[in-house]
């Protein structure tokens, strides 16, 4: 067994029982056409019990230029990919200048061209086909297909595209930046395009989330929110003691169902995130303030009412606000966006389900295919991935991550659609390879609950919508959930209150 | 990383039947499924759309497949759910003993789902009253049960999925009377036809050191 010597160049150690099969020195990628801004680093096949893996780690202090710092250096390293999730390998030997190798994942997305610059492709694809099954793709002799048994020619017209890793969340030092000396954030899409990278740390989800829920405007400052505050905590304590205070025989004429979807209420909140500290124990006070906080909106938006999976998707938000008016707000503001997916005729979750019909077709048309001759095409299988945002599929902190994430709309607002195609994406192999049925599809995908890798997914999400660009935006109908609230309608309300 | 299949075990089996839970939010349908697959009653979360789980069982000499659908008990999501009425031999409508109006909703609502998305004429049904554990808030009789399963022609027993008690008879009172139906029999086979024909190899198992040049 070998070692390897991470003394100079590499900041990681092999973990034990692991062998170095191949390295290879100067492996270069080319972010840029700028020859400064090249990254050339270490190249492994790590070898681990029946598995083998490749790492990719840049030099560190290559000083050679101000412009690529540690962290832009860091975005494109490879830690451990194992083969299993490798596609195919394409190999380029031009006959000027040096060979270099697109490594295409099981995704459909690809890492940049690694530069030999001390040659050793061959050596590389030598090593690899002593441990993993490869075969030549019969279109391209320059290609090797890895782990494909079902399509070994399917390396098709693949555009080079990956999600950038994902960033450290948002600190208390990089905040302050966004803000001017009265609290306004002075550039929405800097901010929201920081957060879809890396989320925000949890202390100051309080402040991000009621932003971008829209409950305050991007623009107000810290005395207008305080304003904000105080007379939205009135408004909520009138409408919550119009219920409480019993309805009346004219609301009653209104709203008939409104004892039996408080019943449903009660009967939900005691089941809702139980495990949780925040929720756990007898008589705790945080179940009552869930309790009421769905029973006002109920009574505040009675044509919609009370439907299972609200309380999923109201339990984050008061864990983060801790205050039930905030709480009650920023769930309103949710709720105008994902309010739909909770319509009588399900026509919002169906619209959903269509776009990502759509989309899977455009992104990954053999699986498209498959679902199709299977009768999968109504995708029932993720309905609760998108009815209440992957809610039971993602422990809490890493849920809270992904939510602020899509809720930032930065690329598209449909997100949460392309999070799907990214999951199923990475799932393609072992659902067509299994050949699953609808009902054997469900129940995969129902236990893929937990074991779902948040930030792959989201890289590969990216990818997937850059990748599909145009035509994405094309696939997804207009009027789809979530649409974006009304702008401008928060701003206008405390412009009504602070002129007094 | 992968969920955690559903194959493995021993997979032969005579008969192969598809099960259905139904009845209001909160009645216990995951509750009375877990305390039959797994013996374990805790504190589920609400059904968010619909999940299955699978049972071998040994009825009468015959080795049985169960596959046991679990639906979400809110009215409104029935036009979604309806498609999963497909082919189902057997469906356990369940009420909460202690909640009147679960009871009149099985009239009301959910044996007219079953009219309108059922397709199997003969499909077995079984009224269950859940959680009869807490017999001091008993607000259905056991006498108003036997008189409506007697109404829609279906067998009817009380149960607790919370102390297990009368779980296990539940599922083979209907299992039993599934068996007695020649017709609903029928389809088991062809099912099992079906494994067959999709486990014949698809491809080669996977081997190290292959060619590729």
């Amino acid at each position: 067994m070998m070692r390897s010597d991470s003394s100079k160049h590499s900041s990681s150690s092999e973990p034990e029982g692991a062998e170095v099969v191949y390295l290879k020195d100067n492996v270069t990628i080319h972010p840029t056409q700028f020859a400064s801004e090249r990254i050339s680093g270490r190249l492994k096949l790590i070898k681990q019990g029946a598995s083998l893996f490749m790492t990719w780690i840049p030099y560190k202090g290559q000083a050679t230029n101000a412009r690529l710092s540690e962290k832009d250096r860091s975005l494109y390293t490879i830690r451990a990919v194992p083969f299993t999730d490798v596609r195919s390998i394409r190999r380029h030997t031009p006959t000027l200048g040096w060979q270099y190798i697109i490594v295409v994942l099981s995704s459909g997305l690809a890492f940049p061209p690694f530069y030999f610059y001390n040659g050793g492709v061959k050596e590389f694809l030598a090593t690899m086909k002593q441990h993993v099954f490869i075969v030549r793709s019969l279109e391209d002799a320059n290609v090797f297909v890895v782990n494909d048994f079902q399509n070994p020619v399917q390396f098709d017209k693949l555009t080079l595209v990956w999600g950038k890793a994902r960033q450290p969340p948002l600190g208390s030092e990089e905040w302050a930046t966004f803000l001017d000396s009265e609290g306004r954030v002075m550039d929405s899409k800097a901010l929201r395009k920081r957060i879809f990278y890396g989320g925000v740390e949890h202390v100051f989800r309080r402040e991000v989330w009621a932003l971008l829920l829209g409950y305050h405007a991007y623009d107000s400052t810290y005395a207008e929110r305080e304003c904000l505050r105080y007379h939205k905590k009135l408004e909520y304590e009138t409408i919550k003691r119009k219920w409480q205070q019993g309805i009346s025989p004219e609301q009653a004429k209104i709203f008939p169902n409104f004892r039996e979807m408080k019943g449903l209420i009660d009967k939900d909140v005691v089941r809702t995130d139980r495990s949780l500290s925040f929720y756990d124990g007898d008589d705790n006070p945080n179940l009552n303030v869930l309790c009421d906080i769905l029973s006002t909106y109920c009574f505040y938006n009675f044509d919609l009412g009370y439907c299972q999976g609200m309380s999923d998707l109201l339990s984050p938000i008061l864990f983060v606000m801790e205050d039930e008016s905030e709480s009650f707000w920023c769930f309103v503001a949710l709720m105008k966006r994902l309010g739909p997916n909770f319509n009588r005729d399900q026509s919002g979750m169906r619209s959903q389900l269509f776009a990502l019909s759509k989309l899977v077709e455009l992104l990954d048309s053999p699986l498209h295919n498959y679902f199709k001759q299977n009768d999968c095409l109504n995708y029932f299988f993720c309905f609760r991935w998108i009815l209440i945002q992957f809610k039971r599929e993602f422990e809490y902190e890493k849920l809270m991550r992904l939510w602020e994430v899509l809720w930032t709309h930065y690329l598209s607002e449909h997100m949460h659609l392309y999070a799907c195609v990214a999951i199923l994406k990475r799932y393609h192999n072992e659902i067509m390879g299994e050949q699953m049925d609808f009902d054997t599809l469900l129940k995969f995908i129902n236990e893929l609950s937990g074991h779902i890798d948040l930030d792959a997914v989201l890289r590969d999400a990216e990818a997937l919508c850059i990748f599909a660009g145009e035509n994405g935006a094309a696939s997804i109908p207009p009027g789809t959930p979530p649409s974006l609230p009304v702008e401008n309608e928060n701003s206008l309300l405390y412009s009504q209150v602070s002129t007094r | 990383m992968t969920g955690s299949s559903s194959k493995g075990g021993n997979n032969s089996y005579d008969y192969s039947f598809k099960i259905l839970l139904i009845g209001d939010s909160g009645v216990g349908k995951s509750s009375i499924l877990l305390s039959f697959i797994s013996n374990s009653v805790h504190d589920l979360s609400p059904t968010v759309g619909v999940d299955f789980k699978i049972k071998m069982v040994n009825v009468g000499g015959k080795r049985l497949k169960l596959t046991i659908w679990d639906t979400a008990g809110q009215e409104r999501f029935g036009t979604l759910m309806s498609s999963y009425y497909r082919g189902a031999h057997g469906i356990i409508l369940v009420y909460d003993v202690t909640r009147r109006e679960t009871f009149t909703n099985l009239s009301d609502i959910w044996a007219k789902e079953v009219e309108l998305y059922s397709t199997n004429q003969d499909c077995i049904k079984v009224l269950i009253g859940n959680k009869v554990d807490k017999d001091s808030e008993r607000a259905v009789s056991r006498e108003e049960g036997m008189a409506l399963a007697e109404e829609h022609k279906c067998s009817f027993l009380e149960c607790s999925a919370k102390t297990r008690e009368n779980v296990l008879q539940c599922f083979k009172e209907l299992i039993v009377k599934i068996l007695e139906v020649p017709s609903l029999l029928e389809k088991g086979p062809v099912i099992i036809k079906q494994q067959i024909l999709k486990q014949k190899p698809g491809y080669q198992a996977p081997h190290n050191g292959g060619c590729c040049s």
